[in-house]
């Protein structure tokens, strides 16, 4: 008897567990119905998810100062300009003027833009915003403290910017920068701890109505006042994933990063459609030459270029979906890339003659290189959790070269800041933002940062180069740009001979998504992920 | 001696006299890896993620490196992290156990309670900010593995001196002017030696596996190419489950690991069955 009345309860627990089951499954397929055109042709859908991650708080001064950080904060705050495929388009400005040289910008603000608030954006908060930002840089900061001269207020609806001098990148500088509310952040002495819900009000596209930490979730709601193109997501939600592609499978996220060994499961399948990223996410290895004096000899740093055998890398450890970096720093899919600088092919010879002709001619009994008084050429190399395997192949084939490596791993936030304080010998980091204005060379190599703490703009300390200086400020002046790409192209060619830092590779991974789902994906022109651009998510023209 | 401990190994069950066979192979794989390995370990010597066969019996991982070659030195590893774990935790607990039990008095009472708190305290989180905060290193994870190891031994031991100390032998030998020392060499360590080897054994276990997690959670030292860390570098590669590679890239690792842990357990069951009578024959 108890036994057949155990049979019953199983029987029931079964059905019941089936019934949920079934219910779960019937949700999931609603998520996939593809969203039905409302008026326009543009398909609409309700909620869009993507692998999560804590960020930071998306307010201009709280958030993690790299790609994912940045571009949800930017999914709240407008900038003057916009980046498309192309290049910039007017956004919350209206109209642009450059005048006197490039010394003055005129921007003519829209009507009819409102905060999150409800308030109405007006001239006196760009205003605002440029002089607040220059006294507190933002954490992806654009301009330093001392390139604003002035900001006036023209008339009702236009900002005419000074500038300290001509600068060629200025525009994009001064396009991109995030504005604030004056309402809200005038009477915020520390931007940095100010995370109260007014911290993320902005005139974007998105609302933030959920950020949980420890679960690293987001919730963006489209702003129904919003000023400009209508958003075709209703909601952008970020979701916590372990492992993307099953995610993505499971239809728990509607993009993913894709290997190129799981591609054929998506290939030839028109429920998929793959893209490939723009090679503007790379990794570079870093020499602290300010600390440590042996890496200053140019002829050091050429003979670890001349040992790095970047296809390797590519191959093992991109799994083949990555370009190798050019020694001129420029990737090849950038605008000024200068395909003629010179290139160091993997050549052991050469590598050795080098080293030989600084006095490290001799070997010790584990093969590595010494000199006269014995020192060795063994360096530390910090890296992050994730490029451990990088750094595995990276020792390996300095080894070969007689140099030893002994790898350090933390984790990527500390790793961030070490290299930000120049606490390494040698470090790899990795981040996006190659694809930008070449102005970035100034800041990584002239040491012009603009204040921000992005891992893209830290410096090498300890290096100086006269002519690379001079060089440097003067594209930054040149406001032609045929001109200015032949300095860029020069700039590269003394980068290359120097070797300052050497990017090992620029990733080109592949995203995949469903287009019956959502197709409204895109790249911004200097930009490698879809995910990060604003237009991805608005109605186009 | 060694008739003794042939005597004994014949009365374990079949599973317990495999699993010593696989422990010994362990063992003698781990001493032997430079000899047995064909391959280097930490440098590539084939074609990234080949299958298992031809040269490299065991397949080679994503940067080219043998499997094989991987798994035998991660023996040494694994092996090493469990005994010097469990002999540290077995030295240190033992230790403390005789102070607390003979002593008595207040410092049995503050060391009991510190017990308490080990014991209460959730190990693997602890463990995995120890091990954050004193950085990647094969010594760091002995000595915070074997920190939250001694508590065990420490109360078995305190519990048998508690006993012993009330014995006549010893009370006699007190009476004849024995000292503390002399108690603990010639009376209380080979009382409690058994127990101690029998709780090593089972600490050793936990401590490959928790070494194993921690380098699973990259916490471990990542040049020591432990088994835990093979299976990291393994299910950190993007999509292996939707790829042919985790069939040897992960499942030999983890089988290596599963088989020692495993074996470990029973020795430890038999050797109880042994020391301890009260456990059913």
């Amino acid at each position: 008897m108890p036994r057949k009345r155990f049979l019953i309860v199983l029987l029931l627990a079964i059905s019941l567990s089936l019934l949920l089951f079934g219910c779960g499954t019937d949700q999931a397929r609603d998520d996939q119905k593809p969203g039905v055109a409302k008026g326009g042709e543009q398909q609409q859908v309700d909620i869009i998810r993507l692998a999560g991650g804590d960020w930071g708080y998306p307010s201009p001064y709280a958030h993690y100062p790299r790609g994912p950080g940045i571009f949800k904060m930017c999914l709240i705050f407008d900038g003057l300009l916009e980046r498309d495929e192309k290049g910039l388009i007017p956004w919350l400005a209206e109209k642009y003027e450059i005048k006197e040289g490039g010394r003055q910008y005129l921007f003519t603000i829209r009507d009819g833009v409102k905060w999150q608030d409800g308030k109405p954006l007006t001239a006196e908060d760009v205003k605002f915003t440029f002089e607040y930002a220059s006294k507190y840089p933002m954490v992806s900061s654009y301009i330093g403290s001392k390139d604003i001269e002035k900001v006036e207020v023209v008339g009702d609806r236009q900002v005419l910017i000074t500038v300290s001098e001509p600068n060629a990148a200025m525009l994009y500088n001064l396009g991109l920068t995030r504005i604030i509310p004056k309402h809200i952040w005038e009477n915020v002495d520390n931007p940095k701890e100010f995370t109260k819900p007014e911290a993320v009000i902005g005139t974007g596209p998105y609302r933030l109505t959920g950020y949980n930490k420890e679960h690293g979730t987001y919730r963006f709601e489209a702003f129904e006042d919003f000023w400009g193109p209508r958003q075709r997501v209703k909601v952008i939600e970020f979701v916590p994933v372990s492992e993307e592609i099953l995610a993505f499978e499971k239809g728990e996220i509607d993009l993913a990063g894709v290997t190129p060994d799981v591609l054929p499961r998506f290939q030839n399948d028109p429920q998929y459609k793959i893209v490939k990223s723009p090679g503007f996410w790379g990794y570079r290895l870093l020499f602290n030459m300010g600390d440590y004096p042996v890496l200053r000899h140019k002829e050091l740093r050429q003979a670890i270029a001349y040992a790095i055998d970047t296809k390797e890398l590519i191959e093992k450890v991109a799994r083949g979906a990555a370009v190798p970096g050019s020694a001129g720093i420029l990737p090849p899919d950038h605008v000024m890339y200068n395909p003629n600088v010179k290139q160091y092919k993997p050549d052991l010879q050469k590598a050795g003659e080098l080293l030989a002709k600084l006095g490290y001619d001799k070997l010790d009994e584990r093969g590595i290189r010494q000199n006269q008084k014995g020192e060795k050429l063994s360096f530390n190399l910090l890296v992050s959790s994730g490029e451990v395997r990088l750094a595995e192949v990276l020792k390996e084939q300095l080894a070969r070269a007689g140099i030893e490596i002994k790898v350090q791993s933390v984790d990527m936030k500390t790793r961030d800041a070490r290299v930000r304080e120049n606490k390494y010998e040698l470090a790899i980091t990795g981040h996006g933002g190659w694809g930008n204005d070449p102005d970035y060379l100034r800041e990584r190599f002239a040491g012009r940062s603009r204040g921000g703490i992005s891992p893209s703009a830290s410096g090498l300390r300890g290096y100086n180069n006269d002519e690379l200086n001079n060089l440097l400020e003067k594209q930054r002046l040149e406001m032609d740009d045929q001109k200015r790409k032949q300095l860029i192209f020069k700039i590269q060619e003394i980068l290359a001979e120097d070797v300052p830092e050497i990017p090992l590779y620029y990733t080109t991974g592949y995203n995949v998504y469903r287009p019956a789902k959502y197709d409204g994906w895109m790249f911004m022109f200097d930009h490698h992920s879809l995910t990060h651009s604003k237009l991805s998510y608005l109605e186009r023209g | 001696m060694l008739v003794k401990i042939v005597e004994r190994v014949k009365e374990f069950s079949l599973p317990g006299k495999a699993s010593l066979v696989v422990i010994l192979v362990f063992l003698l794989v781990a001493i032997l890896a430079p000899y047995i390995s064909i391959h280097p370990h930490n440098i590539s010597s084939g074609p990234p993620l080949l299958p298992p066969g031809g040269g490299h019996p065991l397949g080679t991982d994503e940067l080219g490196i043998d499997l094989w070659a991987q798994i035998c030195y991660g023996a040494r590893v694994s092996l090493l992290v469990g005994f010097g774990t469990a002999l540290l935790a077995a030295l240190g607990g033992g230790l403390i156990g005789i102070v607390s039990g003979y002593l008595g008095g207040w410092p049995d009472k503050v060391l009991m309670r510190l017990i308490d708190i080990m014991i209460i305290l959730p190990d693997l989180p602890v463990m995995i900010v120890l091990a954050a905060f004193f950085g990647p290193s094969l010594l760091n994870i002995i000595l915070v593995l074997a920190l939250f190891s001694w508590v065990f031994p420490a109360r078995i031991v305190r519990s048998q001196i508690l006993m012993l100390k009330e014995r006549s032998y010893i009370k006699s030998a007190e009476t004849y002017g024995a000292g503390v020392w002399y108690l603990m060499w010639k009376h209380f360590l080979p009382e409690v030696f058994p127990l101690v080897a029998v709780n090593m054994i089972r600490l050793s276990g936990r401590a490959i596996v928790a070494e194993a997690g921690l380098s699973f959670l990259g916490l471990g030292d990542p040049t020591s190419k432990s088994w835990g860390l093979i299976i990291h570098h393994a299910t950190n590669f993007k999509g292996i489950y939707y790829t042919d590679f985790w069939k040897w890239w992960l499942l030999y690792p983890w089988l290596a690991l599963i088989i020692m842990v495993i074996s470990l357990a029973f020795i430890s069951r038999e050797l109880e069955r042994m020391v301890d009578p009260r456990m059913g024959r």
